[in-house]
């Protein structure tokens, strides 16, 4: 049994590792980041047409002295009515609506309204930090026709742009979710200077403090209707001003707002906005509503400043924006958007696919047609509105018609990284699993130390594969450099398949001597059951936007199902004693002793509806934080419980001060002041709490000088002072309401560990592991509750920011990112850590048990960590399969891919919780 | 198998086995009948509660008929236990229990998700229907005291041959139940936008359908020991 308890830390590690490395490269496979730049020198003409059929035309000219691009950030289509921006609602010449593509976040939006073409779903993640400049845009277009463009707001703007504009304000930095008011007076001012200048051809305003009063308080914040008000007056500043004459006012928002503030998501709310045009005369239309695509704007723009369409643009036209044009220039603009469209469609499918296809048919009817009509035209003959319609409908449909063909054809699948990133995933995963399940094949083939041989055989099939696969243009990498360090991977994907099947085949096809191999953990079935549900419904779209509701349910279900067992063995065992008598008696002592356990089952059903309890949250607040405070008070020293005690009153004392719960009044000019300093007095009061935690770790020095080092209790003294302070670094992050959940995710811990303790325990045939494996799969399984218990989603606008800029002034990536991980992830990290302590600190004396070969402490880093890693790993890649499965799948981009991100950043999260976790365990663990 | 083939055993577990499939399709007639599935929930207006209680006490009679058979051969301890059955004693004991029992089902209902404050009607018939499949058939056919000790004992003395079988039915029946109830609400978070989807009907017909599948189980298991002893007997 020796080879049982050797730490398996480092081999875990490198097993996540190769995890992430796989979910990495299998994320640039399923969401290429650069398709487009494949098709920059595409042969896509880039002049105006200026013959049709033999017959020269001419484009229009600029049909507007002004344009102005009035973006308000996440304004939603309800947002604009007749009470909210009554200027706007009243004045307006046409009320559009515009459908938002997903990803709805800001920079793929600004590219799609820039050049016409839909943008990658990765383009989020570049969404938060770098961005990629642009090479072809209308903007590009008008600097090249040397027209002045202004722009105002959003410095996203600036950083896809940075030297096609005149002149340009931008806020500071468009993260900084915090500022209400200030950037958006500082747009307006520009506004009044731009107004007062009057030289450019386009002026773009982009008003970002609507999403900000989103993301922070909501969308049902009553600042929406100050901010839409505000807005509106900003409106009708342009509409009276005396030097606009003759000019064309879009206005419209980049994406729209969910429900509950936040967006990025697929629903109504997020991805239809309003598109209101404002000009000097115009005649109102009563039409219907009538909706079109964000990427229409971008070649109508175009037609409209009389400059070329955009390379990439797939956009069609709105009509109502030409109502201007003269019928010639109409017919011009139509056909110049048609024959753009026809050449990318004959770039992207070949020019004999299109001239068997019905639009080219079409296009064909269009042009004959239009030909008619120029000629009519040009011998002032009388136009027929019969040859002007069907033109119009031919070159229409044809546009709609290829937009949706090019836009389908997009989507585009890196193979090669694909299939390595899966081998990568699947192959890690499945060796950890194996090698926790069966350690009998693992010592057999020493899956666990690094085989020189192998290595170097699977390093050979893996450069020959590469080269082979290089040849047959199954990878394509644009560096050299790339597709050398791609051997690696390969290699390893290699390397860990060959043990797998080796252990496969070990345990399938048992040896001569008829000697079975025998799982080397027990798997109670109730726990492998609710861990395949979990597993398989993944590959359901509805279960994937209700995750919740599958962790509510297993989660409780193993806890009752675990609690009304553990009563039945509990009052069988007593009964037996006393021979049937009284049994209904014993029945309810045993009911009586369990009442913790059905106290924490109550609680679990009241935090379902923590959202509801909004109205009391300062009382709720306060009295949770001293919950908390009650409850580390056991990883912790004396003067530690002090500071803890002054922390969470500061933390109590910034909600206050924030405004976010109410304390007797207080004027808010005088509380603003009060904030930094309590915040650092909080940052003090953490950093004298680590010190004092560290300070106890260290050898110290006793009366008579010796050194005196408690071996065993270094480790655990150390990780309880992380636990307690990253919990008290979360009460500060959660929102009030969500305090609530630390205590109670601990209180629920704890008695879900006594509950295994007692089950297990009371079983016929006691094992340790089982009590492990209980607790590690109930832990997950808490973990999650408690995670979707804290309003999070698998869709990524509820990803709270907030948290992010707690004591922030300015936007630093990585501080925001910490936070916002700390506060979204924060059940998972901290159940893990507190299982950690927990195997630790636990012996199992309390419940009967006093001696125990091998002792239960030791299993935290042979069997709790590995295990834990490898429950949290298989489910990941099992998805990742399933996503290949799906990858045509209607939901693809709007269900299964945010869901994807959010499995591979959980692994991320826990690869470091776990690196850090068995850093202190290497360091500081000595061997008794 | 060294175990005499019982025919009256074997008569009595598949009238006992009919007697619930015969009640489970019953239940689906009648659903059948009504269409609408709204009222599935609701206590007063739906009959399924009334059919699976008429159908667990024909069971209970059942097992009191062939119960009569082995009269003579019962020990003094079952004598004096079946003696005590209607006792108001036992049958306050029974009424007791299968209410506790049917608040533990509500209560769990509401911690699997049920809602708390709203559509505790439904709650309240989807509880019933449990018990009904579950507890109360025991307490019907043993009292309360015995039921407590059948659940909670190896094996009670009291209990005869007859009861024993009946009981062993039971059981299959209020696993297939609860099981069934458990994997109903699987169909709560699909987006199909049906109206069955609504909570306590996916339940209430999963339970029913679960201890229809459990009595179908039961029922292989009895005719295949039939037929095993039967092919046995032939080559004999």
């Amino acid at each position: 049994m020796e080879a049982n308890n050797k730490s398996r830390l480092t081999y875990t590690s490198y097993m996540l590792t190769f995890f992430l490395c796989g979910a990495l490269l299998f994320l640039f496979g399923f969401f290429p980041a650069s398709y487009s730049a494949s098709e920059e020198d595409s042969s896509v003409p880039n002049v105006r047409p200026t013959s049709l059929h033999g017959l020269k035309i001419h484009p229009p000219p600029r049909s507007y002295q002004a344009f102005i691009l009035f973006l308000i950030d996440a304004l939603r289509e309800d947002f604009v009515n007749a009470s909210t921006m009554p200027v706007a609602h009243a004045r307006a010449c046409e009320k559009l609506t515009v459908h938002v593509d997903i990803p709805t976040v800001t920079m793929p939006r600004l590219k799609s309204i820039t050049t016409g073409t839909l943008s990658n779903f990765i383009d989020i993640a570049l969404n938060v930090g770098h961005t990629e400049q642009l090479h072809d845009s209308l903007l590009h277009r008008l600097k090249q026709h040397k027209a002045n463009v202004s722009f105002a707001g959003d410095r996203t703007w600036v950083e896809l742009f940075p030297s096609e504009f005149n002149r340009h304000s931008a806020n500071n930095d468009s993260f900084f979710v915090n500022d209400f008011y200030k950037g958006d007076r500082n747009v307006t001012k520009v506004l009044g200077l731009e107004l007062e200048k009057r030289d450019w051809t386009l002026l773009i305003l982009h008003y970002l403090g609507l999403d900000h009063i989103g993301h922070v308080e909501g969308n049902k914040s009553p600042r929406v209707k100050d901010k839409l008000k505000e807005m509106d007056d900003a409106l009708k500043n342009i509409l009276d001003h005396k030097n606009i004459t003759n000019y064309l006012l879009m206005l419209t928002g980049d994406h729209g707002m969910a429900e509950g503030g936040g967006h990025g998501g697929n629903t109504p709310y997020e991805t239809l906005v309003p598109l209101y045009l404002f000009s000097s005369d115009c005649s109102k239309s009563t039409g219907g509503p009538k909706r079109y695509n964000q990427i229409d704007l971008a070649p109508t723009l175009a037609v409209l400043l009389s400059i070329e369409i955009p390379k990439m643009s797939i956009g069609c036209l709105i009509p109502e924006m030409l109502q201007s044009l003269s019928l010639e220039h109409q017919m011009y603009a139509y056909f110049y958007n048609a024959h753009h469209l026809l050449n990318r469609a004959r770039v992207k499918f070949g020019h004999e696919k299109v001239k068997h296809s019905d639009y080219y048919h079409w296009y064909q009817n269009a042009t004959l047609l239009h030909k008619k009509l120029l000629h009519s035209i040009r011998d002032r003959e009388s136009t027929s509105n019969v040859h002007y319609q069907v033109a119009k409908l031919n070159y229409m449909r044809m546009a709609r018609e290829i937009s949706m063909l090019l836009s389908e054809s997009l989507v585009k699948f890196d193979y090669g990284f694909i299939a390595i990133g899966l081998a990568l995933t699947l192959s890690s995963s499945l060796h950890i699993v194996l090698s926790i399940l069966f350690l009998d094949v693992t010592d057999q083939l020493q899956m666990d130390r690094l085989k020189a041989r192998q290595l170097l055989l699977s390093l050979v099939i893996g450069v020959i594969s590469n080269v082979v696969s290089h040849h047959l243009d199954l990878i394509i990498t644009s560096s050299i450099m790339q597709s050398v360090l791609l051997v690696l991977p390969i290699g390893i994907s290699i390397y860990l398949s060959i043990d797998v099947v080796q252990a496969l085949l070990t345990i399938m096809l048992p040896p001569l001597y008829s000697r079975r191999l025998k799982l080397c953990i027990p798997l109670p079935l109730p726990l492998l059951i609710c861990f395949a549900i979990r597993t398989f419904t993944l590959g359901s779209s509805s279960f994937i936007e209700r995750e919740y509701k599958t962790w509510y349910y297993l989660g409780n279900t193993l806890l009752v199902l675990t609690s009304f067992k553990t009563l039945r063995r509990r009052i069988t065992k007593t009964n037996v004693e006393l021979d049937g008598r009284h049994l209904h008696k014993i029945a309810s002592v045993c009911l009586w002793q369990q009442r913790k356990v059905f106290v924490v089952l109550i609680l679990l059903t009241l935090m379902r509806y923590l959202y509801r309890l909004n109205v009391i949250k300062s009382t709720l607040m306060l009295f949770s934080l001293f919950l908390l405070w009650a409850r580390l008070r056991k990883f912790n020293n004396l003067l530690q419980i002090v500071l803890n005690a002054v922390a969470f009153l500061l933390v109590f004392g910034f909600r206050v001060l924030n405004g976010d719960v109410d304390f007797y009044g207080l004027k808010s000019h005088i509380m603003a002041r009060f904030i930094v300093p309590t915040l650092v007095l909080f940052w003090c009061c953490m950093a004298a709490n680590i010190l004092l935690g560290y300070r106890l770790a260290l050898p110290q020095k006793n009366r008579d000088g010796v050194l005196n080092i408690k071996p065993q209790n270094v480790l655990l003294q150390l990780l309880q002072t992380n636990l307690s302070c990253s919990l008290v670094v979360a009460s500060l992050l959660h929102k009030a309401q969500n305090v609530v959940l630390l205590p109670t995710m601990l209180i629920t811990l704890d008695q879900t560990y006594k509950l295994c303790d007692v089950y297990c325990t009371s079983a016929r045939k006691f094992t340790v592991r089982q009590v492990h494996v209980y607790k590690i799969i109930m832990t997950i399984f808490i973990a999650r509750m408690f995670y979707f218990y804290q309003g999070n989603s698998n869709s990524l606008s509820t990803i709270d920011l907030t948290p992010g800029y707690i004591g922030q002034t300015n936007y630093n990536p990585i501080v925001v990112g910490i936070f916002v991980t700390l506060n979204t992830y924060c059940a998972e990290i901290h159940s893990f850590l507190y299982l950690i302590v927990h195997t630790l600190r636990t012996d199992l004396r309390s419940v009967g048990i006093i001696q125990l070969q091998p002792p239960y402490a030791v299993a935290a880093d042979t069997l709790v960590m590995p295990m834990y890693a490898a429950m949290i790993m298989l489910p990941a890649a099992f998805y990742l399969c399933l996503m290949l499965g799906f990858r045509y799948h209607l939901f693809i981009y709007s269900v299964f891919s945010p869901k994807v991100l959010y499995d591979c950043y959980t692994v991320l999260v826990f690869y470091f919780v776990f690196v850090i976790t068995s850093l202190y365990f290497k360091l500081f663990k000595r061997e008794t | 198998m060294a175990t005499r083939f019982d025919q009256q055993k074997t008569k009595h577990q598949l009238f006992h086995v009919s007697l619930s499939l015969a009640t489970t399709l019953i239940c689906m007639a009648y659903m059948q009948y009504r269409r609408n599935w709204a009222h599935l929930g609701s206590f007063g207006d739906s009959l399924i509660v009334p059919i699976v209680f008429t159908g667990e006490l024909l069971k209970v009679v059942l097992a009191r008929f062939y119960g009569r058979i082995e009269d003579g051969v019962l020990t003094t301890k079952q004598r004096q236990k079946k003696a005590a059955y209607f006792t108001p004693r036992e049958l306050l004991g029974g009424l007791t229990l299968q209410f506790l029992c049917t608040l533990l089902y509500a209560f769990i209902c509401i911690i699997l998700g049920a809602p708390v404050l709203a559509n505790y009607e439904q709650t309240f018939v989807l509880s019933l229907l449990l018990t009904l499949l579950t507890v109360s058939p025991t307490v019907f056919l043993l009292g309360g005291g015995g039921a407590l000790q059948v659940c909670f004992c190896e094996k009670p003395e009291f209990v005869t041959k007859c009861e024993d079988t009946a009981l062993d039915l039971f059981k299959y029946n209020a696993l297939g139940g609860i099981l069934g109830a458990w994997a109903g609400s699987a169909v709560a978070p699909l987006d199909w936008g049906r109206d069955w989807q609504l909570y306590p009907i996916p339940n209430v017909i999963g339970a029913l359908l679960g201890s229809a599948l459990g009595n179908i189980y039961a029922c292989t298991h009895v005719l295949y020991a039939t037929a095993r002893v039967y092919i046995s007997k032939k080559s004999a």
